[in-house]
């Protein structure tokens, strides 16, 4: 019997979700609703008495102080209604929740095919929208552009005239039907062609050059010979799905790993690159580790370890999920971050999350070109925001830190980077908790959540026609409460020692974590029978290759078997046993109890050619740049009210306060400071161990724009702010950790569809070299990293063409650092009236790629660039500075120059600020405008009190650092130009409501 | 510690039953605030009240003077903060945990926990009814989910025994479900029986008036914490174990400019644990 309950608010509450609706209609669409109120609405499908239907609606589903609820249709009179619900077979949280609170309170269990799902009905009142077909397609917009997402989740639209107030909206089951006899098909290998043809055909997206090694392995004599032992001849598509996920992009890093032909056409110099990530990436952080003895285990496992402090390592790594989060932004963005959360977890024998920071960049909010994106930049943005609140927020673990860019080279695609820290003990049971292994007879058990089509052949398998049963088989939805009792249970577990190895399931799902764990061992047998599946009617390989979240591969000794299922019971975790690792070579996987897979693990280590790219470089001079012509602007106030109320300066507020950043009690230096706790810092503190005065600094950077020019100094300049982020909260210089997320467009030369490939290419071979140089440079081991390419996009333009729409190249930084004592931690804001002022670093004609530049868009020449040997000792001052206590406030100068920073510093402390440009440490720069926004980096504006200026001025002798003023009572910003005259007076009021003007209402 | 480990415990301290488990998440700061506060805190997953035998893991809550709700997400918020935690623990411990509120001891809940306090009845107590439940935390007014210091006002009058000579206080909130909410009578009665605790105010420390952000919800009356009608079970949405170091503190770098330039020492401790150390001294 189906079921359909309907809860609402009592009719005299305010309804803030309905009400939230409104607003966004009216901003997005302007249409004018006067009411929204909504409907929960849950499908009960199960053999349940009416009793216990009206016990669980009373008991559980309805609180008496706040709602009604009924059986019947609650609607009150309407103009229009929505219903949305899920797709079949996308993931519904609070479906599942609905079933353990049921099963718990009658101790029943939900039989096979039974469950809970929810849905939303929304009830719109409108006077001015009508009933007429007008009024059907704004509602229309608002159920597809707001309120619904095609790709997973349905809806329908309901006119107050027509609505059957005893059907309201029927019975409506999403449940998956599958009509499917799984099966393991042979594919056949019988010429190159072929396979190619079936590569294409079944999506196993094989390179064409892998082809012919996967043929000759399937055809060798002694290895058919072995297959014929199980029933084996030709590939099964499990084995092709294997081969496929492990030689991906994803999975391998084929682009890192590839060779480049870089060729300088300015210059004629012609080079062979051989492996970026093994030169560039590898080679320096293998020598940092040697220097450092912090550094713990770095480049293999699933993140990268660090020493916290004695008996405490972190762990950190990046990701990024862009091409989910541009389908479906909320969705894509939550299991990108819970996902990501699972690393730590998986590295060593498994870490406690303590933090998790974000970088979302996108189009421009306000956008209102011809283009169509899938999702509206503003849609998106928010869609992804709420994603990885949710994700964060339930999780447990504090979100303190992220940013946010805007650029419309990301309508094609965006970018959603997500980093996860976690912190372990040293030793486990006496053991190094950062190393771990299987052994042939240990245990493979996959915990957490069960296995559906979610997230196979990931979106590439978009194209699929939808049916009223066919599950939304590509796009996952995390589920963090899942995970979060997940992560208890294996933390409880790893401290009685019972894991002895331990990876997440992630990409590739358990082709890749079982298919890299049992290299150790040297092999693994599996039962795919025994993996526990959300619905019937899977394939084997599609169990083999799902990407359903929330799962673990644990390793585990049998004789550990029994107290490891009773602490997962206690958890309310799903562990199940689905095979043992072994040392036969061999990766060994049967279905219907035959074997569907007999592969040597070796294969994948057997020659496979490299990828190749021919990269060209042509300087910027060669491609056009210059500086522009422009004058001085007469009304220098206007400029910098101008700037603050740039999209990529202006406050962000809104969103740091949608995110728990402070759960767990760790939370030193806010992202927000100042007297009104609305500033962003450059960089956040947390104290992870309670008992400790220790601190780990947490800061990112990200520049693209000054790719246009040269990707080596948009990768310069992004290490450089991110070391300066972290030495301005009080970092030290001798422990700099680094995350490196490369983002590129295609770098794939192509006459037609990408003429400019090859810049790309050469744009990221010399991205690498910054990458290195400039990690060499400052010391910064790179604990982890990643990439992802291809951000590019064909839009839909006003007439059905398409355009291409590449990403800026962009390179996502994170840094950390480790703090002997958060008492010594300072922030951005002026602190006290009377402190001096300091400018540290020199200022140079840096403008291009500048905030100042793309006011009017220019990109000009004078990039920003780094010069190590002038800004190593500046910041090994300032870090000594701090130490010593004599700084008040410190803030790095990033994007928008001196001019836009200096009101930043004021408007925090609420104080007035007096500037004198002409103390200003600078290199031929002789224009104030100049002057204010260039965006050189290695610089700070520090303030100090007057009874430490003599100490502070002589950690800096001989160095570009010069005091430029005073900190003042006056609530005003002042400064006096190159020619002596003051060349503007702003009240610190105007400066913040310029500030906050475009996000302030959000 | 780890969970579920009891050590062993010395008779004279009070002993705090931290309740983790099914996606809660403050249990560790929780823990600490508690052992700061002189405490002996324990962090017990539910299933070990449950069915501990089962699980090799046995917790009473009989061995405890204090028993904690804490903030998260228990069962992912899904159909009303705190319901289905509620559910849970009223239909398979709910007698056991009203012994324990008889027999004298105390009992905090803190976000999440408040709300699990309010869906179980424990709270807000009216006539010694602890099975009803008659006020509800609903949606934030402003639509979402808020991180953000508040200023607090102490009711002075009030009979909670977790707030004694306290005045005023600043304490972060982090919830998408905050808002007080209660039929008028009820809430007369709460103000006139001085079980009103807690309510949000402006920097001066007067009441807010209704007025966001320093309202940050919407709460009738401005209510952020109650108590019961004996004072010992206390429910509100700030998280007093999130100020356990004056560096949790948003402004403590200003903070310290003044004590610096001034001579005058830091404080250490976190204004948030007067509230643990309440508790633990009421069994003194």
């Amino acid at each position: 019997m189906v079921a359909r309950l309907e809860i609402t608010l009592k009719p005299d509450l305010f309804d803030a979700e309905g009400e939230a609706i409104r607003r966004k209609a009216r901003d997005y669409f302007n249409i004018q609703l006067d009411e929204v109120r909504t409907i929960h609405v849950l499908t009960i499908d199960a053999q349940l008495s009416q009793e216990q239907l009206e016990s669980a609606r009373r008991q559980i589903f309805t609180n008496p102080v706040s709602q009604i609820s009924s059986f019947k249709p609650l609607a009150t009179p309407f103009d229009w209604a929505i219903w949305v619900g899920f797709r079949p077979g996308v993931r519904d949280n609070p479906g599942s929740t609905a079933v353990e609170a049921m099963e718990d309170l009658f101790k029943i269990h939900f039989q096979p095919g039974e469950s809970v799902y929810t849905s939303r009905l929304y009830l719109l009142r409108s006077e001015r929208l009508g009933k007429s077909k007008r009024g059907y397609r704004a509602v229309e917009g608002i159920a597809k552009q707001l309120l619904a997402n095609d790709l997973i989740q349905q809806w329908r639209v309901y006119s107050g005239d027509e609505w059957n107030p005893e059907e309201g909206i029927g019975i409506i089951v999403p449940k998956v039907r599958l009509a499917h006899q799984p099966l393991v098909e042979t594919l056949s290998i019988s010429s190159d062609a072929e396979l190619e043809r079936l590569s294409l055909e079944r999506n196993l997206a094989l390179h064409p050059r892998d082809i012919p090694v996967i043929r000759s392995y399937f055809l060798q004599p002694e290895v058919r010979d072995g297959r014929s032992k199980f029933g084996l001849s030709d590939p099964t598509d499990v084995e092709l799905e294997y081969i496929s996920q492990a030689r991906s992009d994803h999975c391998n890093h084929n682009t890192f790993q590839g060779k480049f032909y870089y060729h300088d056409l300015s210059t004629g110099e012609q080079k062979v690159v051989d492996n970026l990530f093994k030169t560039c990436i590898e080679a320096p952080t293998l020598r940092l580790q040697k220097e450092k003895d912090w550094v713990i285990s770095v480049l293999w496992d699933n993140a990268g370890v660090a020493r916290f402090d004695q008996d405490t390592y972190y762990v950190i790594t990046g990701e990024t999920h862009n091409s989910p989060s541009n389908m479906e932004a909320y969705g894509g963005a939550l299991t990108g971050i819970v996902g990501v959360y699972r690393d730590p977890m998986g590295t060593g024998k498994g870490s406690r999350l303590i933090a998790g920071t974000y970088g979302y960049c996108v189009g421009y909010r306000d956008y209102r070109g011809p283009l169509k994106p899938h999702l509206h930049p503003r849609r998106l943005l928010d869609g992804v925001i709420e994603g990885v609140r949710d994700g964060g927020n339930k999780s447990g673990i504090p979100t303190p830190y992220g940013q946010v860019f805007f650029d419309h080279g990301y309508m094609g695609k965006c970018l959603v980077f997500v980093t996860a820290i976690g912190l372990m003990p040293a030793t486990i049971s006496g053991a190094p908790s950062e190393k771990k292994t299987t052994t042939a007879g240990d245990l493979i058990i996959m915990c957490g959540g069960r296995i559906g089509k979610d997230g196979i052949h990931g979106v590439t398998a978009s194209s699929e026609i939808y049916s009223e049963h066919t599950p939304a088989g590509h796009v996952q939805i995390g589920d963090p409460y899942t995970q979060k009792k997940m992560h208890d249970f294996l933390l409880e577990a790893r401290d009685e020692g019972l894991i002895a190895f331990i990876t997440d399931n992630g990409g590739g799902g358990l082709s890749s974590s079982i298919g890299e764990s049992s290299r150790f061992s040297g092999g693994a047998f599996v039962e795919l029978d025994e993996v526990p599946l959300k619905y019937e009617g899977l394939d084997a390989w599609e169990i083999w290759v799902s990407e359903s979240q929330e799962r673990m591969t644990v390793a585990v000794k049998p004789q550990q078997l029994s107290r490891f299922m009773q602490l997962s019971h206690k958890h309310e975790v799903e562990s199940t046993v689905i095979g043992h690792y072994t040392d036969s070579g061999k990766l060994h996987i049967t279905s219907q109890g035959k074997t569907c897979a007999y592969v040597d693990l070796a294969l994948l280590e057997s020659g496979f050619p490299q990828w190749e790219f021919e990269a060209e470089w042509v300087a910027p001079e060669h491609r056009g740049l210059r500086e522009p012509v422009l004058g001085p602007p007469d009304n220098q106030r206007r400029i910098l009210l101008t700037m603050l109320s740039r999209a990529n300066i202006c406050s962000k507020e809104w969103i740091v306060r949608l995110y728990d950043h402070e759960v767990q009690g760790t939370s030193v230096i806010k992202h927000l400071v100042g007297v009104e706790r609305d500033v962003p810092n450059d960089g956040v503190v947390l104290r992870p161990r309670l008992d400790s005065l220790r601190g780990l600094a947490i800061a990112q950077a990200l520049n693209p724009t000054y790719s246009r020019i040269d990707a080596y100094h948009m990768v310069g300049c992004t290490i450089d702010e991110t070391v300066r982020r972290l030495l301005a909260v009080g970092g030290s210089f001798q422990h700099l950790a680094g995350v490196d997320n490369f983002c590129w467009p295609n770098i794939q030369y192509h006459p037609e569809s990408n003429p400019d490939g090859k810049l790309k290419a050469a744009q990221l071979v010399r991205a690498n070299w910054a990458l290195k140089d400039y990690c060499f440079g400052f010391g910064i081991p790179l604990l982890s990293g990643k990439d992802s390419m291809y951000v590019d996009g064909n839009l839909e333009g006003e007439f059905g063409e398409r355009h291409k729409v590449s990403g800026l190249e962009t390179l996502q930084f994170a840094g950390t650092s480790v703090i002997e004592d958060v008492q010594r931690c300072v922030t951005m804001d002026a602190k006290m009236a009377g402190d001096l002022i300091y400018i540290v670093g020199l200022t140079r004609n840096e403008l291009a790629g500048s905030e100042y530049y793309d006011l009017f868009d220019y990109t000009g020449l004078n990039v920003p660039r780094v010069r190590l040997k002038e800004v190593i000792p500046l910041y090994q001052a300032l870090e000594e500075a701090i130490r010593a206590e004599l700084v008040a406030s410190a803030h790095g100068i990033y994007r928008g120059g001196l001019g836009v920073h200096l009101a930043l510093v004021a408007v925090a402390g609420e104080l007035g600020l007096d500037v004198e440009l002409a103390q200003v440490p600078s290199e031929e720069v002789e224009r104030d405008d100049l002057l204010l926004y260039s965006e050189s980096a290695g610089r700070f504006i520090v303030t100090v009190a007057p009874e430490h200026k003599t100490d502070f001025e002589e950690l800096f002798k001989d160095l570009a650092c010069d005091c430029v003023g005073r900190v003042t009572a006056k609530q005003k910003l002042t400064v006096q130009g190159l020619g002596g005259k003051v060349i503007f007076r702003v009240g610190l009021q105007q400066l913040k409501s310029a500030w906050k003007k475009p996000f302030g209402n959000l | 510690m780890p969970a579920g480990k009891t050590k062993a415990s010395s008779p004279s301290r009070v002993k705090a039953l931290v309740l983790t488990g099914y996606g809660l998440n403050c249990d560790r700061e929780t823990a600490y605030a508690f052992e700061l506060a002189g405490a002996e805190a324990h962090r017990i997953h539910i299933n070990q009240l449950l069915m501990g035998e089962k699980i090799g893991q046995l917790a009473r809550l009989e061995d405890y003077q204090i028993l904690a709700f804490i903030g998260g997400f228990s069962w992912g918020d899904d159909h009303g903060a705190g319901v289905i935690l509620a559910t849970k623990l009223l239909y398979n411990i709910g007698e056991q945990i009203l012994g324990f509120i008889e027999a004298g001891n105390l009992v905090v809940g803190i976000c999440n926990g408040f709300q699990a306090l309010v869906n179980l009845g424990l709270l807000p107590g009216l006539d010694g009814d602890y099975r009803s439940r008659r006020v509800a935390l609903i949606g934030n007014d402003c639509g979402s989910f808020r991180d953000q210091w508040v200023n607090l006002k102490v009711e002075e009058d009030s009979v909670c025994v977790f707030t004694r000579g306290l005045k005023n206080l600043e304490l972060p909130i982090r919830h998408g479900e905050g808002k007080f909410y209660a039929e008028k009578p009820v809430i007369g009665r709460l103000l006139e029986e001085n079980q009103v605790v807690l309510r949000y105010a402006g920097s001066e420390g007067n009441p807010a008036g209704g007025s966001f952000p320093d309202n940050p919800n919407g709460s009738l009356e401005d209510i952020a914490g109650i108590c019961d009608p004996t004072g010992r079970v206390f429910g509100l949405m700030p998280h007093p174990e999130a100020y356990n170091h004056w560096t949790n503190h948003p402004n403590w770098t200003r903070f310290k400019e003044n004590y610096r330039r001034r001579g005058e020492p830091y404080p250490q401790e976190g204004y948030g644990i007067q509230i643990f150390r309440n508790a633990v001294d009421y069994f003194k």
